[in-house]
């Protein structure tokens, strides 16, 4: 592999072409935070709406109604929800929401019934600062999920507000649910109350079925009690409700990966640009090395690997700056209460690394191809 | 003995719809140990037969046999290996590559062989010090001289320690003092280090230091001003 004993020339013709090599790396930079940031936004919604063996759980909403302020429901239809066929637990929550429309900073409340709701969906929480039991003991008590403390900078022990509601920080929670993430549980009752009076009146029910199988039959069991009743319920899987909810959201995100694939484009005419104007000035190089004995393929070889090397460097400066952001800023696109979370994992970054090679491979191929094919007693005749 | 033997050696290029040919039915031998000077209008075919013999180009017709091999048999890469293996060129206009220093420049060809990282290092200092310019080897080439410029690029000619030499007007960009220097230089090599060396040149006095010299014109040879059996063996 004589190409790996050219790492060196590599590596000189990189950073001894400093403002060419850093006008480059700054571009694809540029393009491929676009890149990570779209992808991001992508694994976010893929992880909020695709279905898995895992998932067992319901929503139960007013039929008809798409937001949070609208959708209400009695609060004793938990009961005859939790006598249907197949139903393990039903927990009724009251949701409010700081911000109704699409928005990256958006406070979630829901209120639950807490002794219940801890023994149900709450077990998987694991409790990162603060104490349950304080959150237990008092009325105003909220559990934050760690996005939102992280975000919001909230901590065991302080207050804020947010949708004319005052909650006391009691704990901040880690839990493997994305919807978990960017929410504040408080009592079911202090929600109810927190606005107008609307005690028993619930948004939603949550419901644990026994499998994912017993999904659909479920649903369709529920909304069957519910079809006469002058609430009617609209039942959906936890995921299939977010696909719903967020449906502008997947919409847009799903334009946005037209912007991720011009990124791309910008890459690779970047990195091709690059190439080939480093390869029109270098004609005579080449052929010097040619006349040093560098086969045509070893010289194709070299133009590649500068190709690949810069958009590789550019990549990872750019995709972990992406990253990096992402993970510091602790965003969602909320929507109704619904929170997508921009997912930033190790695997946005290989990804991106990878297609950072490809890119560098494809742009170096046909200037390559060129200068291997060139004469080396014509190069020196025009050089 | 013959190390370098053309016979019928003819190269053609198409230009628009003419054909060019600077080199017409070639016969030449070339002992080993031969210093051997290409003198010659413009457009005789010096060049062109200093890149047929260096393999950088393929005749169109003859053949063309260096140490038993016939380059005009080899395809491009066998062509480059051949010449990693056989061949230093010097240019007259140095050709070194601008962003290696000297030491990086002469360490080049010995990327393509099998050497370690200690042993490039001898090699590399040795032909530095055996060119004189040991102390410029951190210099890039806009920090050098002509004259060491070039002599940085015969210790890149001369690091793999080719059999061959060939230079095409190694002094044409340079000034009496280095262009003495330059062409003692090349008397040297092979004079003690055996090395054949096949150098074209405008200038009747570099040809001093050669063994012999050869004219020629509209691509044949015109007259030697040296006999063939007088080239030491």
């Amino acid at each position: 592999m004589k190409i790996l004993s050219c790492l060196p020339y590599i590596t000189r013709q990189i950073t001894r072409h400093r403002v060419r090599s850093l006008l480059t790396i700054l571009g694809i930079a540029i393009a491929m935070f676009l890149f990570t940031a779209v992808q991001a936004m992508n694994e976010g919604v893929r992880e909020a709406t695709t279905a898995t063996a895992n998932d067992t759980t319901l929503v139960v909403y007013r039929k008809d109604r798409y937001c949070p302020a609208t959708s209400e429901l009695p609060q004793d239809y938990q009961r005859r929800i939790e006598s249907v066929e197949g139903v393990v637990s039903a927990t009724p929550m009251k949701i409010v929401v700081s911000n109704c429309r699409t928005s990256l900073d958006v406070v979630t409340f829901r209120g639950v019934p807490k002794d219940e709701f801890m023994q149900g969906p709450g077990r998987v929480f694991e409790l990162v600062s603060g104490s349950i039991d304080d959150w237990k003991r008092r009325t105003d008590a909220a559990l934050l999920g760690e996005t939102l403390a992280a975000r919001r900078g909230l901590r065991p022990g302080m207050t804020f507000d947010a949708a004319g509601i005052t909650a006391y920080v009691a704990g901040v929670v880690r839990s493997p649910n994305a919807q978990d993430h960017n929410v504040a549980y408080t009592s079911l009752e202090f929600v109810q109350l927190a606005g107008r009076d609307q005690l028993g009146v619930v948004t939603q029910f949550n419901v644990k079925v026994t499998d994912a199988s017993q999904l659909d039959p479920v649903a369709e069991r529920i909304d069957e009690i519910f079809r006469t009743a002058q609430e009617p319920t609209a039942t959906f899987s936890e995921k299939a409700f977010i696909g719903r909810i967020a449906d502008d959201i997947i919409e847009l995100v799903g334009f946005a990966r037209w912007l991720g694939l011009g990124c791309l484009a910008a890459v690779l005419a970047l990195v091709a640009n690059a190439i080939v104007l480093s390869v029109q000035n270098r004609i005579s190089e080449h052929a010097i090395l040619q006349t040093l004995g560098f086969s045509g393929r070893l010289v194709a070889a070299l133009i590649i690997a500068e190709g690949v090397v810069l958009s590789l460097i550019g990549g990872l400066v750019g995709a972990t700056a992406a990253l990096a952001v992402a993970k510091s800023g602790n965003f969602a696109l909320s929507v109704e209460g619904t929170s997508i979370p921009i997912v930033a994992t190790p695997t946005l970054l290989i990804t991106g690394m990878l297609v950072c090679a490809v890119i560098g491979v494809f742009a170096g191929l046909l200037p390559a191809w060129q200068a291997s094919r060139r004469e080396i007693a014509e190069c020196f005749r025009t050089a | 003995m013959t190390l370098i033997q053309c016979r019928n050696l003819t190269r053609e290029y198409r230009k628009g719809d003419n054909i060019i040919r600077p080199l017409d039915d070639l016969d030449l031998d070339v002992p080993r140990g031969d210093f051997l000077a290409l003198m010659g209008p413009s457009g005789s075919g010096k060049t062109t037969l200093l890149n047929l013999i260096a393999g950088i180009d393929s005749p169109t017709s003859g053949s063309l046999t260096v140490d038993g091999t016939n380059l005009a048999n080899l395809s491009r890469n066998q062509l480059a290996a051949w010449r990693a293996e056989n061949v230093g060129y010097v240019f007259q206009l140095y050709n070194l590559v601008p962003v290696l220093t000297a030491y990086e420049n002469v360490e080049l060809p010995l990327i393509l062989h099998d050497l370690s990282r200690r042993e490039r290092h001898e090699r590399v200092t040795a032909a530095l010090e055996q060119v004189g310019i040991a102390d410029r080897a951190d210099h890039y080439p806009r920090q050098l001289s002509g004259g060491q410029e070039q002599r940085v690029a015969i210790a890149r000619a001369i690091v793999t320690e080719p059999g061959i030499i060939v230079a095409d007007e190694p002094t044409g960009d340079l000034d009496k003092p280095s262009a003495h220097a330059v062409m003692s230089l090349l008397q040297d090599l092979n004079e003690s280090s055996g090395k054949t060396i096949i150098m074209v040149t405008h200038d009747p006095k570099t040809t001093d230091y050669a063994k012999r010299t050869l004219h020629l014109d509209k691509g044949r040879l015109v007259e030697s001003d040296a006999p063939l059996e007088e080239a030491p063996a």
